[in-house]
């Protein structure tokens, strides 16, 4: 064991503000990272975490704020900047060449050479094996990249860090894909690297993890900090929870709604090729669903299996009361009436070069067909006309294209092509990441609104105050596997805790 | 300040594209060019405007135009398709047997002809649909197999005596003017082209698979059968193409569809058409057409080396996609 | 040997069984395989095709393509040939230029993929006409005879059944495997065809990476052109024409994969053999030579067939199911 350096203020960042068109990322947030610690960055989805992490390692600028190294305050115009300045980040993507060594992948930017511009392999092993083994990595140097698994491959990136002469190094979200005995590995190299003066930003959602190892803690809610820099010794983790999640007073409670009908959608003993087992519910009509859980759970998973996007393995799924073998989403969709709004509307949900008409109109187009193929632009028109009006889509014209509308009006027309193909079942999936909380409110009311109107739906979502305010019963999952039931009496303090105690 | 300014000019810009205006421009700017060009060359190369001429320009701006929709139809999935050229030769050469050696009447030898178009470009959608094949790929090398076929087959030797009424359709005028049924022909196709891209399910849902791949499945299209009945209505058109093309030549010869790359590619990319897919243009790529053969006519009246229109043709694609990739960043908040 | 031999692809090594086994059948079933003179005209052909296949293989493992490699030879050619019977420059003089040119083409596209952001396709397609173009602007599509002795000889020397052309092909495939093995910027472009935005964050010099790649790539077309200036004893127009199909057969069946990153040297130099025995055994056997195009183009198809099965097995290359990457893919 070394000697440890008192810990000293390395990076501070003050009054951080970002915005996207349509959504304020980041409000006023700072962070502070002192040599020798472990400083956890904490918050659900759309906290605004991954964006402050941009910004630290200069893929975003700031617009407004300030990033202060070693009392210097400093403006990165690029990411190669940020590395300079010794700030290095482990991405959930791995930013390794996977057909190079371990070695060669460590020393990348500054290859050893013999004679000008000659490889020296011989140094390169040489000089990467003391990185390797200061992050306990024993294979061969000479061993592909693509030959690692996950852990490992995050491992090489630490190492590559290290070399770089990194002090303050990110970690986004590490233990998302590796086993729980690589994530204890992972945590004792963390360890070593923090006693010796390395600045370590962890950014998780597991809270276990986050007491396990931080030794302070910023949390983020909705692009502010609720918590900045507390020390991690003096919270609970109930406190931690009402940082993440907060109270949801700005929401209004939903006026009553009648009460469900018969059994729409029945799940039993499903299980999938993502590793779901025994999954077993019942959706009714007009009921709200919620399922709960953290990223990472299998919720997603989940969705897509019962619109047949993924393998079914075992079990049935059960629609109207008949047995459904489900295709595809297509198939879903026609002969089984039942819609999916995608978590990722960029690249899934919507078709941004398109137009507002055709984007909602998308999921009729097989039913507006006269003649075979043909499609009237006037019966379009209005069998999509009401949808602009119901879900108030704030757009120049119907002929304007998607990707300039808002973030909360592209979820709205996500969410729209599906009540013009009419479904009766709704699985939305993260109704409102990444959207405003006035829009956010709006989108609640539609979707309490829908279920109103006869409309089976399951809400996934990680935001616990959505949870409360919008479902009529709550699922909780976790691990791919359902731990739990709560019947949402829209009480937050109640339904919250016991949903956080079947997580933990 | 400034920023603020840019900022709005994009958006404003961007939201002219989503309106079609931006396109509209683009096209507007097709057509003074193409008049420029009918107005220089009736100015300065002899004969450009007598009817002997027009009649081989509007012939050829039909060929290419047709070979320009054959590849444009599988630009608007998001593919493309290198083997157009090969089975327009192959197609033709086909026909061309149909009618000389087992005398065929022509309609049915065409139709057996686009038939058989049809059936290959089908080929080239199985394999990319179902292997995942890049469909550059899999049409380099079934370019290959099909011409390879033809030429066995053939012995690369031609069909030149072929019916008058199948020739007819390239060599006579129609009501005392400088134009050939298959100019009529191609102008119908983008008639119905239009059609299918503007009012159709399928023409829709190509766009959509196009723009899209994922967003389009993930929103109940099924993507697989877009793309065979857009690799099938490729082939269909290179046959297309292929018959016109030995109409025009009076010959069914192996060497028909060889130089169509570029051709395919030049029609559609100065009309508009999204090489990335998911917008098409069928005006753009008609006026496309035209402009190639205009200059291409022109240059050689002006006789200037027939060989400097490779190099016209060559700057004029680069400077085409250089275009509209600066439109795309101008506007650009889409991709 | 047998260290080298555990140290290849399976792809390459597959294709070396292969193309002993061809040679071995072609052997036993025409005499005339063996014969000095065929393996001389063979390895001639191999060795000038073998280079625009590498041309095609060094932008492909960028992630690009490269379709103005034949227009490139071809101009180079006429510009050799030109200079030296029309202007009698000295052959040195002239064949420097001509390769500088080619190169300066090579380049010329890198740059402006690298300014335009215009997909690689497109761009070179666009370019090749130009530089096919400016070569009929100058010949009228007539060759230039009588090229001087000395170039014609070359292509013409042979020592009992090696063709002394493939001593340049030689020389230049150990410098490209050794560039890419042992160079720094070597590294760099399979690091930047391997990952392009790892590359980028680490600060690899990209645009000199993708103008290094296509000037390469400009290089070996107009040494192709060149050797088969040389081989012909004149400057054809034509040369080159027919290049972009055994440009990708090589490194396709070779191995190598359209989203860069690899650049199976070995694989695309088995790959040109076995190209070179069928189209040399199509000829002993008198089959119609159409057939060398039409078993190419099914060769591709089986080699790229080949590594989606051995990605995804057997099972799941028909799987429609996978058409889009769904999250199973992200597990």
């Amino acid at each position: 064991m070394s000697t440890i350096a008192p810990a000293r203020l390395v990076l501070a960042a003050t009054g951080i503000r970002k915005q996207f068109p349509g959504v304020v990322a980041l409000d006023d947030v700072s962070l502070r990272l002192r040599s020798g610690e472990i400083q956890a960055l904490v918050g659900e989805n759309g906290a605004g975490k991954s964006t402050l992490i941009k910004i630290l390692t200069g893929v975003y600028q700031p617009d407004a704020g300030a990033v202060v190294i070693d009392g210097a305050p400093v403006r990165f115009g690029s990411a190669r900047d940020a590395l300079k300045a010794g700030i290095s980040v482990v991405h959930q993507e791995h930013n390794l060449i996977p057909q190079f060594t371990v070695a060669e992948n460590i020393l990348l930017e500054r290859i050893p050479t013999r004679l000008p511009q000659f490889v020296d392999y011989g140094a390169i092993h040489r000089e990467a094996r003391p990185w390797m083994s200061k992050v306990g990595l024993g294979m061969r140097s000479s061993k592909p990249v693509s030959e690692l698994s996950a852990a490992q491959m995050q491992l090489v990136e630490i190492a590559k860090a290290l070399s770089l002469e990194a002090r303050i190094l990110l970690l986004d979200e590490p233990t998302a894909s590796i086993t729980p005995h690589e994530t204890g590995y992972l945590f004792r190299v963390l360890r070593e690297l923090r006693a010796q003066g390395v600045a370590v930003v962890f950014v998780s959602h597991k809270l276990e993890e986050v007491f396990e190892l931080a030794d302070r803690v910023t949390v983020l809610r909705d692009g502010r900090n609720t918590a900045l820099d507390y020390e991690i010794k003096g919270l609970t983790q109930d406190q931690m929870v009402t940082f993440m999640i907060g109270r949801s007073d700005v929401l209004a409670q939903l006026p009553g709604r009648p009460v469900h009908g018969e059994p729409v959608l029945e799940v039993r003993d499903l299980a999938t090729e993502a590793g779901a087992r025994g999954i077993r519910f019942t959706l009714h009509r007009g009921e709200i669903l919620g399922l709960y859980g953290l990223v990472g759970a299998g919720r997603t998973e989940l969705a897509r299996a019962i619109i047949g996007e993924l393998k079914v393995t075992g079990g049935e799924v059960i629609v109207r009361g008949r047995a459904a073998h489900i295709r595809d989403l297509r198939d879903a969709l026609v002969r089984h009436r039942i819609g999916y709004v995608s978590e990722n509307r960029k690249e899934e949900g919507l078709i941004l070069l398109h137009s507002v008409l055709t984007n909602l109109s998308i999921t009729i187009w097989r039913r507006l067909r006269l003649f075979g193929q043909w499609i009237r632009r006037s019966s379009e028109k209005a069998a999509v006309m009401p949808l602009v009006q119901q879900l108030d889509i704030r757009a120049h014209s119907l002929g304007q294209q998607v990707g300039t509308l808002s973030g909360g009006n592209q979820q709205k027309v996500s969410l729209g092509k599906w009540l013009a193909a009419d479904v009766e079942v709704l699985i939305i999936d993260e109704p409102t990441i990444g959207i405003d909380i006035k829009t956010k409110s709006a989108l609640h009311e539609l979707i309490w609104n829908l279920a109103g109107g006869g409309k089976a739906i399951i809400v996934i979502s990680s935001d616990m105050p959505e949870m409360v305010r919008l479902t009529d019963r709550i699922l909780i999952m976790r691990n791919h596997r359902l731990v739990g039931e709560i019947a949402n009496n829209h009480d937050y303090e109640e339904v919250s805790a016991a949903i956080m105690s079947r997580l933990s | 300040m400034i920023a603020t300014r840019t900022a709005a000019v994009r958006t404003r810009l961007t939201e002219l594209r989503g309106t079609g205006l931006l396109r509209t421009l683009g096209l507007l700017a097709l057509l003074i060019v193409t008049s420029s060009f009918w107005i220089f060359f009736s100015a300065f190369a002899m004969g450009f405007t007598s009817d002997f001429n027009l009649f081989f320009l509007l012939r050829s701006a039909a060929i290419a135009v047709t070979i320009g929709f054959a590849q444009m139809v599988v630009l608007s999935i998001g593919d493309m398709n290198l083997s157009v050229g090969a089975i327009g030769g192959a197609t033709g050469m086909f026909a061309g047997w149909l009618m000389q050696v087992l005398g065929v009447p022509p309609a049915l030898a065409v139709l057996l002809a686009l038939a058989l178009g049809t059936t290959l470009g089908f080929g080239n959608a199985a394999l990319v649909v179902w292997t995942h094949l890049n469909s550059f790929i899999v049409t380099l090398a079934t370019a290959s197999l099909i011409t390879g076929g033809m030429l066995i087959l053939t012995q690369a030797r031609p069909f030149s005596t072929l019916p008058d009424s199948f020739i007819a359709i390239a060599q006579v005028e129609l009501f005392g003017m400088p134009v050939a049924p298959l100019v009529l022909i191609t102008l119908a196709v983008a008639v119905l082209l239009g059609l299918v891209y503007r009012s159709t399910s399928l023409g829709r849902e190509m766009l959509a698979t196009g723009a899209n791949r994922r967003a389009a499945r993930m929103s109940g299209l099924s993507v697989g059968r877009v793309v065979l009945v857009a690799h099938g209505l490729s082939g269909l058109l290179a046959a297309l193409a292929g018959a016109m093309s030995v109409a025009a030549n009076n010959t069914a010869s192996p060497g028909i569809g060889s130089d169509w790359v570029l051709s395919s590619f030049v029609a559609p990319a100065i009309g508009g058409t999204l090489l990335s897919g998911g917008l098409v243009s069928v005006s753009g790529t008609v006026l496309g057409g035209l402009l190639v053969a205009t200059i291409s006519s022109g240059l050689l009246l002006m006789n200037v080396s027939n060989f400097w229109l490779s190099v016209f043709l060559g700057a004029v694609l680069l400077l085409a996609v250089g275009l509209d990739r600066i439109t795309r960043t101008v506007g650009g908040a889409a991709s | 040997m047998v260290a080298t031999a555990r140290r290849m692809s399976p792809v390459a090594l597959g294709l070396l069984i292969v193309d002993l086994m061809g040679a071995l059948l072609l052997t036993v079933i025409t005499p005339s395989f063996t014969s000095t003179y065929n393996l001389f005209i063979t390895g001639r052909d191999f060795s000038i095709l073998l280079l625009v296949a590498l041309a095609q293989m060094i932008v492909l493992a960028i992630g690009q393509m490269n379709l103005s490699i034949g227009a490139i030879g071809g101009l180079v050619a006429i510009v050799e040939s030109g200079l030296m019977v029309n202007a009698g420059t000295p052959v040195v003089i002239a064949l420097g230029f001509g390769l500088l040119l080619g190169t300066a083409c090579g380049v010329a596209n890198g740059l402006l993929i690298h300014w335009t952001k215009v997909n690689s396709f497109i761009l070179t397609l666009g370019t090749s006409y130009v530089y096919a173009g400016i070569n009929l602007g100058i010949t009228h599509a007539t060759p230039f005879y009588h090229i001087p002795d000395v170039v014609s000889a070359f292509g013409q020397a042979r020592t009992g059944a090696f063709p002394h052309v493939a001593i340049v092909t030689i020389v230049l495939t150990i410098a490209l495997a050794v560039f890419l093995r042992q160079a720094v910027l070597g590294r760099q472009l399979l690091a930047v065809g391997g990952n392009a935005v790892a590359a980028a964050l680490s600060g690899l010099p990209v645009r000199r990476v993708i103008v290094t790649a296509h000037g390469i790539s400009g290089f070996f077309g107009a040494v192709a052109g060149t050797l088969l200036m040389a081989q012909l004893g004149e400057g054809q127009p034509t040369i080159g024409v027919t290049w972009i199909l055994p440009s990708f057969a090589g490194p396709i069946i070779g191995g190598a994969v359209l989203s860069g990153g690899s650049a199976p040297l070995l694989g695309t130099v088995f790959a040109m053999v076995l190209v070179s025995l069928i189209s040399d055994g199509l000829i002993l056997v008198n089959a119609n030579p159409y057939w060398v195009q039409f078993l190419v183009g099914a060769l591709i198809l089986a080699g790229v067939l080949l590594g989606r099965i051995r990605a995804v097995g057997l099972r799941d290359v028909f799987r429609l199911k996978s058409t889009v990457p769904g999250v199973a893919e992200q597990k």
